[in-house]
């Protein structure tokens, strides 16, 4: 029993790096129905920017992270006005190129500029810092991305049902003619957008840092999370997180009882079955579009 | 006329062919050697990718002090980041297009088994593959000599120390499921069985796990008082920071390639002090004449201002060092048979690693490849300084 809840434990934490990374993905496509798979890399710039600040230059980590959060938001709205704005009418083919083009040239960046040799983040909590209850443990800084993820969702759901901006965004991503007739600079949401999902992305990154960083520790959060977001309906917010969660528990359940080995892969066999049985995903309503 | 013309044109093609042949071997001229390596910059093995950097500097060094019998060493490194896809490629377009002499070390077991066949169909010389897999050596193949020492013997005596010396009695092996990991863990199995114990735990990790703490339960469900790691660098660390967070603190024990002290201690905030791993060559801080040597040589006057005098670095250099004495004693005349037949002469030979011993080629003895059986155990400290827990050991 106790070894149960551990997995569930163990699941809830891990899943929320997930959710994060889902919840980044879910917000650019909220709005543009761009599936960004450039997501993990730009979190990976931010988080070895923030790296050079703490080491390099001795900057404190509040301000740093503060920093941190800035350069996240300038990179997306960078990257939407210099690369994907400049993309011709692409069709969802087209974009899913242009962001994993971005994706190796981020990556490439990374590696020339930092080096391949792993490395860690210094933090005010250790990443193998725990609490624990009764024979339960969950690692202070998984506590500190589980809060994180919970709590961006929240402000992100009331962000996008209660105001202006977050309405302007989901009139884009309907209609994006009828919003610009309404007067919504429909380019600016969308360079909003990549900013706000940068630092949602950016979020996870930091949090993975303090345990290893090297230019490709994104790449299986990355894939996770979008694998949550496809499960949770690509449009829900909450259904991004709730499918992280469960993405996490059913992986340490599986590879508690079932095998270990094939435990990283029971993600995408997920991914496959919600796309052949719910193709809408678990938790997004089912459009359909009258021709 | 005409027919004429065309006759002594092939006759001279003939010859220009055949006197290539006769006159020169692959990769050398007469101021050159060509000499290849693949190394990981980027990807999940980056860690090791200072082997290669460190057998450059080593070629740069012998080039400034007069080179080999007056020629220069060309060295064509190239990033296969760990891909055996791109190290195949790699390896095949410097082969075709620029012509390569032999090859030298090359990190990775499934890399080097990318391009083990292509490199012996074609009789190409393959000196000290960074990794201590057997497939190098069962069955030995001719134009292949192994420096490193076997994984399988780096798990036995890790195993053969901590049950005898340590007094452990439950050991369990978590390994990366390839054949990196596989060859560490028959050496374990075998080594338990041969004190009539059994492994307590077996559990592999993916490449792109990068959650373990699965395993570590499954590790502390076994109850093991040793647990021998045979992953990547980053999966021991996470595995010996998870077992921390979780309270589960028995003997870790690790491969060479994790025995980079101030790396491992650096990237586990100093989680990795107390754990103890096999080595492939004397420790970088050492008073080892052959070490402070090369430092002082190599390391201090070719490195980057960003590369580190540590253990992958030297390794660079040991798994190197036989190649480049049996090129010396191969003499100005080289080709690939003479080079080969130097290399079986080498007996006794002790550069900055184990002593390195072959044989004339014999296909039912592994040995007349596998050029050590050595290994030494080292103990992490804090700081990321390590302790010399046994002299050379020989594994029969």
């Amino acid at each position: 029993m106790v070894d149960f809840v551990q997995m569930i434990v163990s699941g809830v934490a891990v899943g929320s790096s997930y959710a994060l990374m889902g919840l980044a993905m879910v917000i650019i496509y909220k709005t543009s129905e761009v599936p960004n798979f450039a997501q993990g890399e730009m979190a990976l710039v931010t988080s070895f920017f923030t790296m050079m600040l703490l080491t390099t230059f001795g900057y404190p980590v509040w301000l740093a992270f503060a920093l941190a959060f800035v350069f996240a938001a300038f990179l997306g709205a960078f990257l939407e006005f210099a690369v994907l704005r400049r993309a011709k009418n692409p069709n969802i083919l087209g974009t899913i190129v242009i962001t994993i083009g971005l994706e190796m040239v981020l990556l490439g960046l990374v590696s020339w500029k930092f080096g391949a040799e792993h490395k860690t983040m210094p933090f005010p909590i250790g990443p193998y810092d725990s609490f624990i209850i009764g024979d339960i443990f969950i690692s202070k800084l998984e506590a500190l991305t589980l809060v994180s993820a919970l709590g961006l969702m929240i402000l992100l759901f009331f962000f996008f049902r209660y105001t202006r901006l977050g309405l302007a965004m989901k009139a884009t991503q309907q209609n994006s003619v009828a919003a610009k007739i309404v007067g919504i600079r429909t380019n600016r949401i969308m360079m909003m957008t990549w900013g706000i999902s940068s630092v949602v992305g950016a979020t996870a990154g930091l949090l993975i840092s303090p345990v290893i960083m090297h230019p490709f520790m994104m790449w299986d959060p990355m894939l996770k999370g979008f694998a949550a977001a496809v499960m949770g309906g690509m449009t829900s917010l909450p259904g991004a997180v709730v499918a992280a969660y469960l993405l996490g528990i059913i992986e340490n359940l599986f590879g508690g009882y079932v095998s270990i080995e094939f435990k990283s892969v029971v993600a995408f066999a997920i991914i496959v079955l919600v796309l052949c049985f719910k193709p809408s995903g678990l938790f997004a309503r089912h459009y359909v579009k009258k021709v | 006329m005409k027919k004429g013309l065309m006759v002594l044109f092939g006759c001279i093609l003939c010859w220009l062919m055949f006197t290539s042949l006769a006159w020169s071997e692959e990769g050398v001229t007469d101021t050159e050697i060509h000499i290849g390596q693949w190394g990981p910059q980027t990807g999940p093995a980056a860690a090791w990718g200072s082997v290669a950097r460190g057998t450059g500097d080593y070629f740069k060094w012998i080039n400034a002090t007069g080179g080999i019998h007056g020629r220069k060493i060309v060295y064509h490194m190239f990033d296969d980041g760990y891909n055996p896809a791109k190290t195949k490629a790699g390896v095949k377009e410097l082969q075709e297009g620029t012509g390569i002499f032999g090859w030298a070390s090359g990190v990775g077991t499934s890399p080097g088994l990318a391009v083990k066949d292509y490199l012996m169909e074609r009789k190409i010389p393959w000196v000290g593959p960074a990794a201590g897999s057997l497939h190098w050596v069962s069955p030995p193949e001719k134009y292949l000599f192994g420096v490193y020492p076997l994984y399988y013997n780096e798990a036995r005596a890790l195993v053969r120390y901590a049950v005898e010396t340590m007094g452990k009695k439950r050991v369990a092996v978590a390994y990366l499921n390839d054949e990196y990991g596989k060859n560490g863990l028959r050496g374990a199995v075998e080594e338990l069985e041969s004190h009539g114990m059994e492994v307590v735990a077996q559990v592999p990790v993916e490449k792109s796990d990068s959650d373990v703490k699965p395993h570590v339960m499954k590790l502390r469900k076994a109850d093991a008082d040793m647990v021998l790691l045979w992953t990547t660098v980053s999966h021991a660390v996470r595995i010996v920071g998870t077992a921390k967070a979780m309270n589960f603190a028995p003997q870790f024990m690790s491969t060479s390639t994790c025995s980079d002290f101030p790396l491992m201690t650096h990237i586990s905030k100093g989680l990795w002090e107390g754990v103890i791993c096999a080595t492939f060559g004397e420790l970088p801080d050492s008073d080892h004449p052959g070490m402070r040597h090369y430092k002082k040589e190599v390391f201090d006057q070719f490195a980057s201002k960003d590369e580190r005098w540590g253990m992958f670095y030297a390794a660079g250099i040991i798994f190197v060092e036989p190649m480049v004495e049996a090129l010396k004693n191969a003499g100005p005349d080289l080709t690939r048979e003479k080079f080969v037949a130097e290399m079986e002469k080498l007996t006794g030979f002790k550069g900055i690693g184990p002593e390195v011993n072959f044989k004339p080629f014999d296909p039912d003895d592994m040995y007349c490849r596998q050029g050590t059986r050595q290994t030494f155990l080292v103990q992490c400290l804090a700081g990321g300084k390590a302790k010399k827990l046994t002299d050379w050991i020989t594994l029969d």
